[in-house]
């Protein structure tokens, strides 16, 4: 069994609670590997590149989710229906995540010891 | 009795506005009261609001801030305050207000700053991570 699969289902700007949740996984990842990451509903747009928060005040936090690789954070999940379902399924991602239909999602999540929603 | 756990608890909430921080707390007593051990209280985005002691709800209304210090000390475990989140949110201990240079602070023990670190190493250790 995985240790900690993070949910995370809010839009990137708005409320910072994505943002720190980025910060939590990365945290989490420098004490184990057995982490997943599963962008699911709204969350899907956090991954979407070419933003442009700083036009808001905000700090444009997607090109850290490079990071993710560097930490060996391997198992990275998006809600294929969420894109789908916001029209988002062609755009361009800011990393290279493994599509799931929510189906998928939630059995993958089951196999977590502990389960995190943002 | 059933198997004695240890929980860590991460409050995401601030102490009033919300129902979250009430609910850990409530959560935390009762979690107690069953023989459970509370790793740490690990407070993060708005739940940082918890830490500050100029909180002041009415006279005749209840005091989170009082009851998470009486709880904390009477079962020894700590209120972990992420500091990032923290100082982003104005909730600043006196070594802190000292390196920035800010003439006040509000943040006091057992309250504690601490980093993500220790909610990392609740989620790598503890038995539950429950979330409010």
């Amino acid at each position: 069994m995985l240790r900690a699969a993070f949910v995370t289902r809010q839009v990137p700007h708005g409320t910072s609670l994505a943002r720190e949740t980025q910060d939590a996984i990365l945290a989490t990842s420098a004490l184990t590997e057995a982490l997943s990451v599963f962008f699911i509903g709204d969350g899907v747009y956090q991954l979407v590149s070419q933003q442009k928060p700083q036009a808001i005040a905000c700090r444009d936090f997607a090109p850290t989710f490079a990071m993710f690789e560097l930490y060996d954070i391997e198992n990275i999940y998006v809600c294929a229906d969420s894109l789908l379902e916001r029209g988002i399924s062609d755009v361009d991602l800011v990393i290279d995540v493994e599509r799931l239909t929510q189906p998928e999602i939630n059995q993958r999540i089951r196999q977590h010891a502990i389960i995190l929603n943002f | 009795m059933s198997e004695s756990l240890t929980i860590a608890v991460l409050v995401t909430g601030p102490a009033y506005g919300s129902q979250d921080a009430l609910s850990a707390y409530h959560y935390v007593k009762s979690a107690v009261a069953l023989g459970h051990t509370i790793q740490r209280v690990f407070f993060y985005n708005d739940g940082v609001l918890n830490g500050s002691t100029l909180t002041s709800p009415a006279a005749d209304e209840f005091d989170l801030y009082n009851a998470w210090l009486v709880l904390a000390r009477e079962h020894l475990f700590p209120l972990d305050i992420c500091s990032g989140a923290a100082l982003r949110r104005g909730i600043i201990d006196q070594n802190e207000a000292d390196r920035i240079g800010k003439s006040q602070f509000n943040l006091e023990l057992p309250f504690q700053l601490t980093g993500l670190g220790q909610l990392a190493a609740s989620i790598v250790t503890a038995d539950r991570v429950i979330q409010f």
